[in-house]
């Protein structure tokens, strides 16, 4: 075995520190519970795994270099690196980052949640997919990538399974299953073309010699989609996006989403409308290579086929808006509600992604469509997990919180818990002054400012953001109505006097991120835009030129 | 001392915020009568600081602008034409430091004044929580480097306002007058924000000036400098100028109460006395003269709108002043004179026009109207405060005809009224007659040259009147209240300072230092700042003024405005005349209502219609009420029944639709798992297909 490749095997180890203190952990959990039963126990061991995997990630900030360069470097020293199964980027580290937060709010959430004898199980779960957001973030190849996004689908069905062991949470547990495996099936078909097409599974190898291929084999871009390989890079390309859409929610693969969130229980529907739509917006932007500067391709893998795959995302993302939205019309009860919701906000973070490649065209801009969309994200996830939280912990086995109406009257009869809920609500209309509406600011900002080299294509993103605002206008119907439910009207059973719980914590954080983010959004752009590369600026300067070139003809 | 002169700016509004949550959230339970700790300290350090931030730009090299500024990018969106990039950016200049340093001065010691002025009310703590705020939004409004800033504070000041006037909210006069001045306001405020707008849709920015990193490359540009681009291209649009000027004008005659939005201001008198001492006097009245000040080099490329801006002051000033001259109420001649006075600060910025390549008239203007609004904040707070020291004593009778003579029984709060008294009318050597006589001077050099010297000229005659009549009204109001028989009405002998005819009042008498059946002069927490006031009210002209050229030295350095190429010397005869006048109106008063009591009533007799007009404030009030209000109300109601009737049929129509195509989609949401998976098998093969075949 050449040292090389020895290296290239072993190498990534100290990357993965906190991912392999997280999977020790929930090895220790998932024995230690069949021999001591306590939801406390488990919890506090959670959560200082948990430390213990942030202290993990410090170190290894600390002693590792960040890759923030693309691997055109004659220093040959560090190509094994990047021919490595995991990568540390900035942006593998935001992930890890984000991945871990989200794993204490969940923990904190679920403290109550299920009987007492799994416990510990559960806790265990909810460590292996912290891990597995973490690997996502920073996989490097198709296999890792797959591999990381089982280490969520896994524990997941567990997670929908174990709380609750009636018929309904048993339907919506095997329900995601088998759609779950459905889809990871056509991932694994598309990212078998990939590697029969290229023979490596190494992602900025593949990209790079997609964008070497085309180069190579059609210099006219006209010429290139009628080539017999290109058809077969659509192919790869759509199961993929099929594959990673039924993980955020979008439509057409989207259907489970009401059905589980309505079948199982709150704490198990809000890990649900988060961690897969992380773990999905993550793996969809490594894959079509919209994060720039991280390989030597000339061009994102989604774009070398031309304006087909954004067109595809511009489709979806208007789509999934618009179903989830007018479908949330309807809903009565509040999880199948936030599902479809969760289906909609699907739809305005797929803009981010669809705009991409045109924002990068600007010189000197930022990457525009991809920090909106990982604000978006982080936004998302404190308004939604915030809201479940509430929800959650209103929530008790004598007076279930199942529809609308059991809101009523909360205002008067819990009104710190009416005022949070009311503004995780507003965030999620998109109200000023909360991370929402800094989030759609963002977004639909990215879809207007196209940059005008291209007029039928800014049109063409204007008419998304259309959308998206009257879309936004009747997603303020059902989110407004649950606030004119919990002030106008009078509750005939109020809800009982919740004790205090550890979940009030992930409501305290969750409220101050969705307010914080909403007043001082600069804080984390800033974070974000230093997670991501700058554009190349070579690229940026042919993509001007071509853009002219085309303006020309 | 740079890097921490930006922390220093920050913490200028910022500690006045933190004492207005404290209060806000501790007074009523805990800090209760102690409340009025947190304000007074976060305004008197804020005082401190601002003179720091003051001497930092007083050091700065020769007439050169000089500034602290201090920026923190709040959002950053979109690129191309849709680009935007917004900062809290803070920036302390020569203007606006003076601004600031007047603001938390006079802040601290009304604030001082009001511990024996509110004492013993129930919303104690609510009164310094709000007066805290009110002094976070007025120095963020002097602070802001664009014009987002500025609206923020600009609408905050509006806010407490609304909460202070509205005080004694359980009295209906109060509430109503809150109302009124919340909504007319509000008229301006449309004003401005349309103007910002329009600056916006023409320089896409709202900063003032441009700013640079520290490798001097361009990270915001400002509307000014864009402006003065434009004008020495001469690509600039005339028209769309002019239209921002006014709109931009609109905002500052409606939080200045300029006529016609003037009718806010006398009935905001409602509010406790402090309050309309420091916002309805010396501080956020003149947040509209500060925003025309701040916006010259937008004003000097639009003359027409000068002109309009002069016309408008003057009228003010002239229409308030004959208002003042039969009011009964106090405070209300303060009001009017207030309004007079800003009248004049107008009159003062619209004379600020350029001849050829001339520009000395225009910072020597707009340094006669920021000078003016200095002096005038000392005077008028001063007075403000005399009359609630006089309100207080008389058991919040403010009526003149109810009592007199009070000079025997107030000996400090005489003194004082009389310095604020004399230095409002203008006495030689006093602040008000050096602050107005550069008014003067300002109106005279504008009537000497250009197309409109006459009406200049039609100005400076109304301005010189109304000196006169601004000395017979305040002696007027002066002698009323402190000459002649001592009468002391009933109310000043129940209690002692009671607020029982706010209706919230407390019975038990607070403190025995006074006796029963006697009135008193206010206690000493209220008369030191009255003296401390007083001295500035006499002293801060002949100090600063044209004397010593130390104000208009200072205020030079403001970037943006026309450098001074010769210096400005006195203008004798018209001072003269001036003087003349104010002596004349003085002795008029002393005539009418010291030496022969029985002239005013026949005189009023003799002309009841100019009398009657006066009294009832030109029926500017009827006037909107017949024209605005009650034709409003009935467009309201017809909106209300068309609304209800036609247009929300329609609204439930479209609200409708969406929920109706739900309903078509819901079949497909079976429940059935095989359907679901057969529909992702369809959606992909469609996708597939539409891509192979291109869309």
């Amino acid at each position: 075995m050449s040292p090389d490749l020895q290296n290239a095997l072993t190498d990534f180890i100290p990357q993965v520190v906190p991912e392999i203190v997280l999977g020790v952990s929930a090895c220790v959990l998932f024995l230690g519970a069949t021999f001591r039963v306590s939801r406390h126990v488990w919890g506090v061991f959670a959560l200082v795994a948990l430390t213990l995997a942030s202290f993990a990630l410090i170190a290894t900030i600390r002693s590792l270099p960040l890759f923030t360069e693309p691997p055109t470097t004659f220093d040959k020293s560090k190509w094994p690196l990047y021919a490595a199964p995991v990568l540390f980027t900035p942006l593998a580290l935001f992930f890890k980052v984000v991945g871990l937060v989200t794993g204490f709010l969940l923990v904190l959430l679920s403290w109550d949640e299920g009987g007492e004898d799994h416990a510990g199980e559960y806790h265990g779960c909810l460590l292996l997919l912290v891990a597995g957001i973490g690997l996502v973030g920073a996989a490097n190849d198709l296999l890792t990538l797959f591999l990381a996004l089982e280490l969520i689908s896994l524990p997941t069905y567990l997670l929908l399974y174990l709380p609750r062991a009636d018929e309904r949470a048993q339907e919506a547990a095997m329900k995601y299953f088998l759609l779950s495996v459905f889809s990871s099936g056509l991932l694994l078909f598309g990212f078998s073309y990939l590697y029969g097409l290229t023979g490596t599974t190494n992602i900025p190898a593949l990209l790079d010699m997609f964008a070497s291929g085309q180069e190579r084999l059609a210099p006219n871009p006209e010429a290139s989609t009628q080539q017999p390989w290109v058809g077969v890079t659509l192919l790869a390309l759509v199961m993929i996006v099929a594959g990673l859409g039924f993980r955020i929610t979008s439509v057409p693969f989207h259907f489970y989403a009401p059905d589980v969130y309505q079948g199982t229980t709150t704490p198990a529907a809000a890990l649900l409308a988060f961690v897969p739509k992380i773990v999905g917006f993550a793996a969809l932007l490594r894959i079509l290579g919209y994060v720039p500067g991280l390989s030597a391709f000339e061009r994102p893998l989604g774009t070398a086929m031309g304006e087909q795959v954004p067109m595809l995302l511009w489709i979806m993302a208007a789509v999934t808006m618009t179903l989830g939205n007018i479908l949330a019309l309807l809903q009565d009860n509040i999880r199948r509600l936030i599902a479809y919701s969760s289906v909609a906000h699907a739809g305005y973070m797929l803009i981010g992604l669809a705009v991409v490649r045109y924002l990068a065209n600007a010189p000197g801009e930022s990457v525009g469509g991809v920090e909106a969309l990982l604000f978006y994200l982080v936004a998302y996830g404190a308004m939604t997990l915030g809201f479940f939280a509430v929800l959650h912990y209103l929530d008790s086995p004598d007076r279930p919180l199942e529809s609308v109406d059991d809101l009523a009257g909360l205002g008067k009869s819990h009104p710190s818990c009416g005022l949070l809920l009311t503004l995780f609500l507003l965030s999620l209309i998109g109200m000023p002054l909360t991370a929402g509406f800094v989030g759609k600011f963002l977004i639909f900002f990215d879809a207007m400012g196209l940059s005008s080299q291209n007029a039928e294509q800014a049109r063409l993103y204007r008419i998304l953001a259309l959308i998206a605002a009257l879309n936004a206008a009747v997603g303020g119907w059902y989110y407004l109505r649950m606030i004119g439910v919990m002030y106008l009207r009078e509750a005939i059973d109020p809800l009982p006097r919740p004790r205090p719980a550890p979940v009030v914590a992930t409501i305290a954080v969750c409220a101050t991120l969705t307010l914080g983010l909403g007043l001082f959004p600069q804080s984390l752009l800033q974070l974000i835009r230093d997670a991501l590369p700058r554009p190349n600026a070579q690229l940026v300067a042919r993509a001007a030129d071509e853009g002219q070139a085309v303006a020309r003809e | 001392m740079s890097d921490a002169v930006y922390s220093i700016l920050w913490l200028i509004p910022v500690l006045p915020l933190l004492a207005a949550t404290l209060i806000a959230f501790l007074g009523p339970r805990l800090l209760k009568q102690h409340s009025h700790w947190p304000c007074i300290l976060a305004i008197a350090t804020s005082c401190v600081l601002s003179v720091m931030v003051y001497w930092h730009v007083q050091g700065a090299e020769g007439d050169a602008p000089a500034s602290v500024a201090s920026y923190y990018p709040w959002i950053q969106a979109g690129s191309g034409p849709y680009a935007v990039n917004i900062g809290i950016n803070l920036r302390a200049d020569a203007l606006s430091s003076m601004m600031l340093v007047m603001i938390t001065f006079i802040g601290t010691f009304i604030a001082i004044y009001s511990i024996g002025y509110m004492h013993g009310d129930p919303g104690y703590p609510r009164f310094f929580a709000a007066v805290s705020l009110f002094v976070f939004a007025m120095t963020l409004l002097v602070l802001g480097d664009n014009f987002l800033v500025l609206f923020v504070g600009w609408e905050g000041v509006g806010l407490c306002s609304y909460l202070l006037i509205g005080f004694w909210f359980s009295k209906p006069s109060a509430a109503a007058a809150a109302r009124k001045a919340f909504l007319v306001t509000r008229i301006g405020d449309v004003g401005l924000m349309l103007g910002m707008l329009l600056l916006w849709m023409m320089y896409g920015t709202f900063n003032f000036w441009d700013v640079n990193d520290a490798e001097g490359n361009l990270l915001y540009s400002g509307i000014f400098n864009q402006v003065e681009r434009q004008l020495q291209l001469g690509t600039l649009n005339q028209a769309l100028i002019l239209a921002a000027a006014l709109l931009l004008f609109c905002g500052a005659a409606g939080k200045s109460a300029q006529f016609p939005l003037h009718v806010w201001l006398p009935d905001a008198m409602e509010g406790p006395t402090p309050v309309s001492a420091l916002i309805h006097a010396a501080t956020m009245v003149t947040a509209g003269v500060y925003l025309l000040a701040r916006c010259t080099p937008l004003f000097l490329a639009a003359p027409d709108a000068q002109l309009i801006v002069a016309c408008i002051g003057g009228f003010t000033a002239l229409m308030a002043a004959l208002t003042a001259l039969t009011q009964n109420d106090l405070k209300r001649v303060l009001a009017y004179s207030t309004l007079s006075q800003l009248g004049y600060m107008f009159l003062a910025l619209g004379c600020a026009i350029k001849f050829a390549s001339d520009t000395n008239l225009v910072t020597f203007a707009v340094t006669a109207a920021m000078f003016h609004l200095f002096t005038h904040a000392f005077f008028k707070a001063l007075l403000f405060l005399c009359a609630g020291s006089v309100m207080h004593a008389m058991g919040h009778v403010i009526d003149m005809r109810r009592f007199s003579g009070l000079r025997k029984v107030m000996p400090i709060t005489h003194a004082t009224f009389l310095c604020g008294a004399l230095a409002l009318a203008g006495f030689p050597l006093l602040s008000g007659f050096w602050s107005k006589d550069e008014i003067l001077d300002a109106c005279y050099q504008a009537s000497q040259e250009g197309p409109y010297a006459s009406v200049y000229f039609t100005l400076l005659v109304i301005a010189i009147f109304t000196a006169g009549l601004t000395a017979f009204y305040t002696f007027r109001a002066y002698f009323k209240t402190f000459w002649g028989e001592v009468k002391v009405p009933e109310e000043a002998f129940h209690h002692g300072h009671g607020h029982d005819d706010h209706g919230q009042g407390h019975s038990a008498s607070h403190g025995g230092h006074h006796e029963p059946k006697t009135s008193h002069e206010s206690p000493a927490v209220m008369t030191i700042p009255l003296l401390v006031l007083a001295v500035f009210a006499v002293g801060v002209g002949f100090v600063l003024g044209p004397l010593t050229h130390g104000f208009a030295h200072f205020l030079h350095k403001t970037p943006g405005w026309p450098h001074m190429t010769e210096e400005h010397h006195m203008n004798i005869p018209l001072m003269l005349m001036g003087t003349a006048v104010v002596f004349f109106g003085l002795g008029l008063s002393w005539l009418m209502y010291v030496k022969q009591p029985e002239l005013p009533v026949r005189l009023a007799a003799s002309a009841q219609g100019v009398y009657q007009l006066s009294l009832n404030k030109f029926f500017f009030d009827e006037l909107y009420q017949g024209t605005i209000v009650t034709p409003a109300e009935q467009v309201a109601k017809l909106s209300a029944a068309v609304d209800s009737g036609g247009v929300d049929a329609v609204v439930d129509a479209v609200g409708l639709a969406p929920s109706k195509l739900g309903e078509l989609f819901r079949p497909i949401q079976n429940g059935l798992v095989q359907f679901y998976a057969l529909a992702m098998v369809l959606g992909l093969t469609v996708f597939l297909l539409s891509l192979i075949y291109k869309l």
